[in-house]
């Protein structure tokens, strides 16, 4: 009796769960799934002026200077404090912002930028053609240690202004994704005026031409930004004309997951940078409350990374078999609480050639048991673990010191254990990881994703090109140097034919599913919440975070 | 007594503590910081080039022999130079210097407040340990001492922001957004004082000045607040120091919780992004808030009971 009492109770509360907005991706999902409606990106209705916008986020990053970092969670910062060459739309095509067109040489290394002429830095200083060379050259600059912007214009060799309003780039060699890259907020245009102090200051006080102005930034504990009233230059793309609705933003800097969901809920803040995953379902039954889940383009987050120049993982059988042994639903389920979506392929669902097609297949126990039993992993040991020879079939794998361990590298431990892999787990201190990283000391690394607005984020990952030497650090911690690979990845990098890119991407990604240098395993995911009284919420072509240009606040600041 | 070479004393002890600090914190941030270039240039996830490395190798100076590297940093922090913050780009006493207030204010209505509900706690259950408030009492102060600060935190937050909301949240400004942070610092510390004073008192009530006052017709709690706890107090002023450092662990996991800045979040993020500088910076600033306390008490002491001088 009382069970079935129970179980009607169950069964009631299940149905008024699913008649709210409800995100389980327990499916590999299908493209169509994450690539997000025009609306998400432009403003679709004009709103109405005014009010204050308090927004929480769980860290500080320590400088505005964006040029500067590799940190991902400020980029929604980037778009209120400064503008870019050029913008994406909603399906990766380059479209005009600050530059009204470009023309590129046949050659692939030349690249023309005609600019806007109404631009002013926030400190009155007309954007120009020197302003772009300014910016570049200050990025290359080894003195500005911005070592990720620095990369990501690698092939950029000199800047020369043709006239005022026209620049022209010169690359040492093609590269495609040179547009993607000038559209992302790292690489927001500052002041060249500011740009000639002293880095503190940029630091504290950026200034650049975007919808809003920073008023204030105390460390720790918030930043306040005021709009520009005369800022008339957001992208194309976005239709919005004119300054932001929103006079003024207050972040604050809220580190502890839950204080962020209950303020929110309270309505001391409005909208949350980082929701948390946990509170993903209270959330999505509040009718008050918002919950934008959006993918992040390039490369999804990986459940580990082989190091494929070290036993056991240079053995492709043993990377396969380890794969095939992964059980992503209950992962992504267990991590993201319903809200990630488990993922076989190397790129994001919505990155531009991503080939979902290409699938690291599983979990199929069977099929990695025999592959491991072709690789002569064929005896046991007395805790059931294959064993090859004298030698067990164990591998340890790095992860960075936290407070928690990583409950995805726990779950991974567990699901390698039923094809009789050893998993370990070690601990290190970040500057120890970049150690063993440098002195290829590791057999396999944890969890990780490399976010960027194109395809190129394989290069980034896997090419050969990519691995640390002594001059140079990079982030293909696989130690993959396959030729084949690295071909296609080279050969993406020059072309800009898009029937080509397909068939060079997709063939990549074929490649990466035969060699396995690492195992994807869930999208990398923003989850922002806000209250229903924040209106025109859009979203950022590149990063899928907040534009906050076109939002308004339907009653005062409430 | 002699007080101005007793403080001389004290002082050059105080220098030689601040000294040693600064040079452990030092050698221990460079045997484990790795390679402190590619630390500064963004950690493990930039991919900074040779040059770039090269650049901040010669502007650091970490190119340079270890003892040179030492003897220059001694040398500039002698002229009150703590250097620059690799991660904020800012002077370290800047930095510091942003988030000291805060912090001094939450540990100083905190010390209060512990005070406070330590002495009156103690003051008002001694010697009646059977009865149902003497129990309440030293159960609460047992729990509240074994309970780790996180988890006081959290649950005053869940009673009284979140089911009873009366307080706010998070990174409330003014006194508002004080009240839970202190209260969160100072009850674990208001337990272990009040059963500290509450032993001393036990011990005092014994003593004859006591019946004396008794008998001159004074009431308990008279005698309690008025005699008493004024003998009690000196071990408790002698356990400052050990509080001070309570408070600044507790600092640390109080404004992450609540979303204080503060020096304690600061040194948190510093020591998770390798900035030396910051790391190294906090270490002596706390050392010598330790220094300055110790005195304060040792002077405070010397002065009630002169016979502690001349230990």
């Amino acid at each position: 009796m009382r069970r079935a009492v129970f179980l009607g109770a169950l069964l009631l509360a299940g149905c008024a769960r699913s008649a709210t907005p409800q995100a389980d991706f327990a499916q590999t999902p299908s493209r169509h799934a994450f690539t997000y409606d025009r609306s998400n990106y432009v403003e679709t209705e004009s709103g109405r002026p005014g009010g204050t916008l308090r927004v929480s986020v769980a860290s500080d990053t320590g400088t505005l200077d964006l040029q500067t970092i590799a940190a991902t969670n400020p980029k929604w910062l980037g778009r209120l404090i400064s503008d870019n060459l050029v913008y994406l739309d909603d399906k990766g095509n380059i479209t005009p912002w600050l530059a009204k067109s470009w023309d590129i040489s046949p050659d692939g290394k030349t690249y023309t930028f005609h600019l806007r002429r109404d631009v002013t830095f926030s400190d009155g200083t007309p954007f120009d053609a020197e302003a772009v060379r300014a910016n570049l050259d200050r990025v290359r600059d080894p003195k500005t240690r911005a070592a990720m912007t620095t990369a990501y214009i690698a092939p950029y060799r000199s800047g020369r202004v043709v006239d005022r309003y026209t620049f022209e780039a010169q690359l040492s060699e093609p590269y495609t994704p040179f547009l993607n890259v000038l559209a992302q907020s790292w690489l927001g245009m500052l002041s060249p005026a500011v740009l000639k102090k002293s880095p503190a200051e940029i630091a504290s006080h950026p200034i650049g031409s975007g919808p809003y102005v920073v008023a204030s930034y105390r460390r720790q504990e918030g930043i306040a930004f005021t709009k520009r009233r005369d800022y008339a230059w957001a992208p194309d793309f976005l239709r919005h004309k004119g300054p932001a609705y929103i006079d003024r933003i207050e972040v604050g800097f809220v580190p502890e997951a839950l204080i962020r969901y209950v303020s929110l809920a309270s309505g001391q803040y409005q909208l949350t940078i980082d929701a948390p995953p946990q509170n993903a379902r209270e959330i999505r039954a509040n009718p008050e409350l918002v919950l934008g889940n959006r993918v992040n383009l390039g490369n999804p987050t990986r459940a580990i990374t082989f190091n494929v120049s070290r036993a056991p993982f240079d053995d492709t059988a043993v990377r396969q078999a380890f794969a095939l042994a992964i059980d992503r639903t209950g992962i992504a389920r267990m991590s993201g609480f319903g809200e990630f979506a488990p993922t076989q392929a190397f790129l994001s669902a919505n990155t531009p050639y991503a080939d979902l097609d290409a699938k690291t297949g599983g979990p199929d126990l069977e099929r990695a048991g025999r592959l491991l039993d072709r690789a002569g992993w064929t005896g046991r040991d007395e805790d059931g673990y294959r064993t090859r020879g004298a030698q067990r079939l164990e591998a340890t794998v790095l992860l960075t010191e936290t407070a928690m361990l990583s409950p995805v590298v726990v779950a991974l431990q567990a699901d390698v254990k039923r094809i009789g892999f050893k998993l370990d787990i070690e601990q290190v201190t970040t500057p120890q990881l970049t150690d063993r990283r440098k002195r290829n000391a590791y057999q396999a690394l944890g969890p990780g994703y490399w976010h960027t607005n194109t395809p190129d984020g394989l290069f980034i990952v896997y090419h050969g090109k990519q691995i640390s030497t002594p001059a140079f650090i990079g982030q293909n911690t696989t130690m993959l140097h396959d030729a084949r690979l690295d071909a296609l990845l080279s050969a993406a990098r020059a072309n800009r034919d898009p029937a080509e890119l397909a068939r060079l991407y997709a063939a990549a990604q074929e490649r990466l599913v035969t060699l396995m240098p690492a195992v994807p395993l869930y999208e990398n995911h923003t989850l922002i919440a806000y209250r229903r009284s924040l209106r025109g919420m859009v979203y950022d072509t590149s990063h899928n975070m907040p534009f906050l240009t076109t939002a308004w606040l339907a009653e005062s600041s409430s | 007594m002699n007080l101005p070479r007793f403080l001389a004393g004290r002082l050059f002890t105080g220098a030689i503590v601040l000294w040693g600090a600064a040079t452990l914190t030092f050698i221990m941030m460079h045997l484990t910081s790795g390679d402190t270039a590619i630390a500064i240039l963004g950690g493990p996830d930039a991919m900074p080039t040779a040059e770039q490395i090269a650049a901040v190798r010669a502007e650091y100076g970490l190119d340079r022999p270890f003892l040179i590297q030492y003897g220059d940093w001694l040398w500039r922090l002698l002229h009150g130079d703590l250097g620059q913050s690799y991660r904020l780009r800012i002077p370290v006493s800047e930095a510091i210097g942003d988030q000291i207030w805060p912090t001094l204010q939450l540990g100083l209505t905190s010390a209060v407040l512990a005070f406070v509900l330590a002495i009156a706690s103690a003051t008002l259950t001694v010697r009646r340990k059977r009865g149902w408030i003497g129990k309440l009492a030293s159960v609460s102060e047992l729990v509240l001492v074994a309970m780790p600060v996180f988890v006081i935190g959290i649950a005053l937050l869940l009673v009284f922001a979140f089911y009873f909301p009366v307080l706010p949240v998070a990174n409330a400004p003014g006194l508002a957004g004080l009240v839970l942070p202190a209260l969160t610092l100072a009850l674990p510390m208001a337990a272990t004082l009040a059963q500290v004073l509450r032993q001393e008192l036990e011990d005092v009530l014994e003593q004859p000045f006591i019946l004396t006052a008794r008998a001159r017709g004074l009431s308990d709690l008279g005698t309690r607040f008025g005699h008493a706890l004024r003998h009690a107090l000196m071990p408790i002023i002698t356990l400052a120091g050990f509080f001070l450092a309570v408070l600044i662990a507790g600092a640390a996991i109080t404004e992450s919780l609540f979303s204080r800045p503060g020096v304690g979040r600061l040194l948190v993020d510093a020591s998770n992004t390798t900035d030396v500088p910051v790391v190294i910076g906090i270490t002596i600033v706390s050392a010598l808030f330790y220094v300055i306390a110790s005195i304060a008490v040792d002077l405070v002491g010397a002065i009630v009971d002169p016979r502690t001088v001349a230990r």
